[in-house]
């Protein structure tokens, strides 16, 4: 492999990215080792190992800070919690759970009548998951996921259970459940020069020693050393198409200073994140297409979905050690996933992901589990749940719905692109199943032992949806490979292309897509 | 009085980087506040409030420096990179300035026209039944965000600065352990 020659100072290249998280990374890397020339823009600042200092405070560098998204709904996405801001975009600030999306999540509306079905099923993208948790390391124990897909074992051993883990399992097992190690994207041992995880639980803060597999110590790095170049604070404010509007040519962008650039590239990937690409989707209006590209059907910006996600506390006798481990946590439960209709008036598969690490602030932070201490009462709870705090948190399925969706508002960023509003509620199929899953979690820390026990509110995990992946072009907007129906040469990769959520962390299934869309258009580029 | 990076890593208290008469100086909150390190955007009004309700909200807010904490990054609202916890809860980043204004003005009538004292001279008791009715979006004639969500945005702005340090760490007795430590809490 050589690396791939400078790019020339007309700025055409072979390959442009818009976005330097996971699924642009994953693209950049792979065509980029095929000697193309990539370049990839990214609106946000530079970032580098070093820039990720220990704290929740200064954490919140890394979460969206571009043009703001104005949000509604019954279940708003949280897009600033979810969104990165960046070279590495939110798999910077990844809790790196990786499991799998089970076969039937891939066939929603055929067996179910509700959502929509994927154009592949799990058997297409099976191998990719393979491939990618071998590039990567993925710690796990595949033998205790009971409920796992088929897949090759994973290459790393599982990471250990700390105090927290082992005490919540107790009720896991009183109540007839199981648990099994978490599939992480962290080293349990050292991996390709990666050292392996020191369990200080800063995953949100970032992992400077590269333990956790963020694109700056995988993908992104691999893409620069092919040759791939990252330009920052490159704000892409429309992709321009040929007068057939068959093909696109490249994209208009703004630097830091406001001064326009125009690109042209044999193909152009769409790679940041389900808000905002769908958002320059829309705001690349023009006279062959006056909605937007790949909106024909106006579809762009449909279909958004979010996890719905609920907390569980609890305070324990026993020590728990709250601060030790992964921020995603130690354990998973996945048991009953592939019922959805378990429960009547209820829908949706859920997992409890148990353990997360816990520092004392921030949104996730033990101060914010109970808002309603404060003065003198405060002081004696921190001391206690710093100490004794045991919490698991449920990843809920969303239902993929056209009414839930990016449109454009009237306001405009700095460059004149106008802002993304993000709506988004759920069906009362769905807020019936997260909560029976509150109940049972409630239920499940009382037989291990909590002494009080209690849920935080209803939150958006995770985004996905608004450019869904389908086989009908009047009923999707890209094709199983995130090819554009409506133009040969636009791509779009991250979890916009979801047909479904599943109710699992979408960041395994992200980088096998990618992986897959880059094999495909690299046969025609 | 300066310090140094390890100082600052190893110190009993929290220090800021100040600039007093055109010297970079390490100093705590209570002396910044001593040596009239001016603030930015916050008024004298706003830092005597912000100081007596936080402290309310969460004891050891006011000399865990939560007016220079709140005064230095209102004061980089629209350079992106906040470190506001605000930046998560759906507020439009160049309204910060404006949800702390309306918030603290809105927390002051709320103390006069109960107590006829500002936050600065309330006793406990009566700080915490002004809170009670914020955190209940029952004060009357409150004006800005809802009273309950201005309640939670500033307990957790104090928790940060009270727990989210590594003095705040060692304070309950949690290992920091740091892979890079912060230089400056924030």
């Amino acid at each position: 492999m050589s690396p791939a020659p400078p790019i020339p100072a007309t700025e055409s290249v072979d390959l442009l990215v818009v976005g330097a998280g996971a699924a642009g990374s994953v693209v950049a890397a792979s065509a980029a080792r095929q000697g193309k020339q990539v370049l990839v823009l990214e609106a946000g600042p530079p970032r580098e190992l070093s820039d990720l200092i220990s704290s929740q405070i200064w954490a919140r560098r890394l979460k969206w800070s571009g043009g703001p998204v104005e949000e509604d709904g019954n279940l708003k996405v949280g897009h600033n919690f979810n969104a990165g801001w960046g070279t590495g975009g939110s798999a910077l600030h990844q809790y790196a759970v990786w499991p799998r999306l089970h076969a039937g999540d891939f066939k929603l509306h055929s067996n179910h009548g509700r959502g929509l079905d994927w154009p592949l099923s799990y058997d297409d993208l099976r191998p990719w998951y393979d491939k990618i948790q071998a590039e990567v390391g993925l710690s796990g124990d595949a033998a205790a996921e009971k409920w796992r897909p088929p897949g090759d074992a994973y290459p790393l051993p599982a990471l250990p259970v700390f105090r927290q883990g082992e005490v919540i399992a107790r009720g896991f097992a009183e109540r007839g459940l199981g648990t099994a190690p978490i599939p992480l994207a962290i080293t349990s041992q050292a991996f390709k020069g990666r050292p392996p995880c020191l369990f200080d639980g800063w995953c949100d803060a970032g992992c400077p020693i590269g333990a956790l597999a963020n694109p700056l110590v995988t993908y992104l790095a691999w893409a620069r050393g092919a040759g791939a170049q990252v330009r920052n604070h490159a704000t892409v404010a429309r992709v321009l198409h040929d007068a057939a509007g068959r093909r696109v040519t490249g994209v208009v962008y703004f630097d830091e200073q406001g001064e326009r650039h125009e690109v042209r590239a044999r193909a152009v990937v769409l790679a940041a994140f389900a808000v905002q690409t769908a958002r320059l989707l829309l705001a690349s209006t023009s006279e062959r297409y006056p909605a937007g590209l790949a909106n024909r059907n106006d579809l762009v910006g449909r279909y958004l979905m979010t996890h719905p996600a609920n907390s569980v506390y609890g305070l324990f006798l026993d020590e728990t050690e709250p601060h030790f481990g992964p921020t995603g946590g130690q354990l998973i439960c996945q048991d009953h996933y592939d019922d959805k209709s378990a429960v009547k008036g209820a829908f949706g598969s859920y997992q409890w992901l148990i353990a997360n690490a816990m520092k004392p602030n921030d949104l996730v932070g033990i101060a914010n589990t109970r808002p309603d201490i404060y003065g003198s009462e405060l002081a004696p709870f921190m001391q206690r749940a710093a100490r004794h705090m045991g919490n698991m948190v449920c990843v809920g399925e969303d239902i993929a719905r056209p009414e839930n969706r990016v449109t454009l508002t009237a306001r405009r960023d700095r460059f004149g692109v106008p802002l993304a509003l993000a709506s988004h509620s759920v069906t009362a199929e769905t807020d019936a199943m997260a909560r029976q899953a509150v109940a049972e979690g409630l239920a499940i820390f009382k037989a291990a032992g909590a002494t009080e026990a209690w849920a935080g509110p209803r939150f958006g995990m995770h985004i996905m949806g608004g450019t869904v992946m389908g086989e009908d072009p009047a009923h999707s907007v890209v094709d199983s490979y995130g090819r554009c129906h409506d133009l040969d040469n636009l791509y779009v990769a991250g979890s916009g292309v979801f047909a479904s959520s599943g109710a699992v962390n979408p960041t395994f299934t992200i980088h096998a897509l990618a992986r897959r869309t880059a094999e495909h258009l690299l046969q025609a580029l | 009085m300066a310090y140094s990076r390890r100082d600052v890593l190893q110190g009993g208290g929290i220090l800021l980087s100040c600039v007093v008469a055109g010297q970079s100086l390490w100093l705590t909150p209570r002396a910044a506040h001593a040596a009239q390190v001016p603030y930015r955007v916050l008024t004298a009004d706003e830092v005597a409030t912000v100081q007596g309700l936080a402290e309310a909200l969460v004891p050891g807010a006011r000399e865990a420096g939560i007016a220079q904490y709140l005064d230095k990054q209102l004061a980089r609202a629209g350079e992106g990179d906040s470190l506001l916890m605000l930046k998560y809860l759906g507020v439009d980043p160049g309204d910060y300035v404006g949800f702390y204004r309306a918030s603290l003005a809105s927390a002051a009538t709320a103390a006069q026209n109960r107590h006829g004292k500002p936050w600065p001279e309330l006793n406990a008791r009566q700080a915490a039944a002004v809170l009670a009715a914020m955190a209940a979006d029952e004060v009357p004639d409150w004006s800005g965000p809802p009273a309950s969500f201005a309640f939670f945005v500033l307990r957790a702005d104090a928790a940060d600065v009270v727990y989210g340090t590594t003095q705040g760490f060692e304070r309950l007795g949690v290992p920091y352990m740091p892979h890079l430590a912060p230089a400056e809490p924030w």
